[in-house]
């Protein structure tokens, strides 16, 4: 195994925004973050739809009651919220002086949870059930970043690849304007790998850069291509017969950038940063949405060697 | 005339092999799926290695392998799969088809240019 790849994280965060102008509790906001492997981006409440705007990659959000921002307040602003992004969801910190004020029913459908600052362990549940509902076996998060990193220095030489730790991502919103799906199929995993760029990095990345845009629809196609492959030669078991057929339409909204693939299961999602020697940072994000089927316990890894295999270039001969 | 057919979906790749052949002194014709493989190979009786991808549009790699056996009855081509695939399934049904040998990606044009050459008789 590469000396780095074994060092890169398999642990799975997500990112919080946490929009909360009582600093009384930031540390301890802080602190159930860390415990939950949660990334909080602290924003301002008069920033939040440019934050938004800006984060298409966030497991969910941290609202304050205290909110009086725009003079709506915390209930208001989820509203907001909810119109543009209603799959992430909200957890509300309630005053301590209205805790023992019940929401009414239609201001509680705004919210996955409530709570206060001194229970705030009592939101785990909650988020577990959000965000973290589905378990990804180690072996297999390593291995995706293994390999996406192989290929991405096979295919771009002379570039570094720095891995993000993989991240879970309930926001259904398109990054940058090319993407590729392509289809997961096995005994204990069915859904998609999606690959997004923005075209300015697949034009950087390409060798004479052109500006053709299907030469860039190309070369991330066999991007994918590569990754997917090798995807297979490592975790399916390919004798393996598939008897599950069924398929759900995946819906994307051009207006909104928007992609559902008819989950609300929380996507795996690895950002691979690119960059030469004197060049500015590419990016590229990796995600899995296993939406029609996902049995961890099943879960295989081949023993083929598939680093050697892709180091050789050899020809078998029959 | 050509010597060596190249067959891949994608024009990445098409263009790696293609151009890497070509500075090696080979003579290359290009297709973009199987079905325009076994179009390419029904016009030009000089190719003597098709390179092909297996998973494509229209045909994929594995059924053009079969037809260039069957429906064009031409059993002296030789074929190698350059394909991300690795499936021992895969590769019975290509050695069943008599596809000579099998590479998976990415490609290592020095690694097999001899073989290549010897081939194509080169």
């Amino acid at each position: 195994m590469d000396a780095r790849a074994s060092q890169e994280h398999s642990t799975i965060t997500s990112k919080m925004l946490v929009v909360d102008k009582d600093a009384d509790c930031y540390d301890t906001i802080k602190s159930f973050c860390e415990r939950h492997h949660l990334v909080g981006l602290k924003a301002h409440e008069e920033h939040i739809m440019a934050v938004l705007r800006s984060n298409v990659d966030l497991g969910g959000i941290m609202l304050s009651e205290r909110l009086a921002g725009l003079g709506e307040g915390a209930r208001g602003l989820a509203r907001r919220i909810r119109e543009v992004r209603p799959e992430l969801p909200i957890f509300l910190r309630r005053r301590r002086e209205s805790a023992d004020q019940p929401l009414d029913a239609r201001e509680s459908e705004l919210f996955s949870a409530v709570y206060r600052i001194e229970e705030i362990d009592a939101l785990a549940p909650a988020l577990t059930a959000a965000i973290f509902s589905q378990q990804y076996p180690n072996a297999l998060v390593r291995g995706i970043a293994e390999i996406s990193r192989m290929v991405l220095e096979n295919q771009f030489p002379g570039m570094s690849v720095e891995i993000d730790q993989p991240y879970l991502v309930r926001d259904r919103i398109i990054f940058g304007e090319v993407f590729t799906l392509i289809p997961l199929e096995s005994s204990w995993c069915r859904g998609y790998m999606m690959l997004q760029a923005e075209q300015k990095t697949l034009q950087a990345l390409t060798a004479d850069e052109s500006d053709d845009f299907r030469d860039l629809n190309n070369a991330l196609g066999e991007l994918t291509n590569l990754i997917w492959g090798w995807f297979k030669n490592r975790f399916i078991n390919q004798s393996q017969p598939i008897h599950q057929l069924s398929q759900v339409p995946i819906i994307i909204n051009h207006q909104h950038r928007y992609i559902s693939f008819g989950s609300d299961d929380a996507q795996l999602c690895f950002k691979y940063v690119l960059r030469r020697a004197d060049g500015a940072p590419l990016v590229l994000l990796q995600r899995f949405i296993f939406n029609l089927s996902w049995s961890p316990e099943d879960f295989t890894e081949n023993q083929t060697s598939v680093e050697e295999l892709f180091e050789s270039g050899e020809l078998e001969l029959f | 005339m050509a010597q060596i057919l190249v067959v891949d979906d994608s024009s990445t790749v098409r263009a790696e092999v293609g151009d890497f052949l070509k500075k090696n002194g080979l003579d290359v014709a290009l297709a973009v799926d199987g079905r325009d493989g076994l179009s390419k190979l029904k016009g030009d009786p000089a190719i003597k290695l098709v390179v092909s991808d297996v998973n494509m549009p229209n045909m994929d790699g594995l059924t053009m392998a079969e037809k260039i056996r069957s429906e064009l009855g031409n059993a002296s081509v030789n074929i190698i799969m350059l394909t991300t695939e690795n499936s021992p399934i895969m590769k019975e049904r290509g050695k069943a088809a008599g596809i000579k040998g099998w590479i998976v990606k990415p490609f290592k044009g020095e690694a097999v240019l001899p073989t290549f050459k010897k081939l194509v008789g080169a």
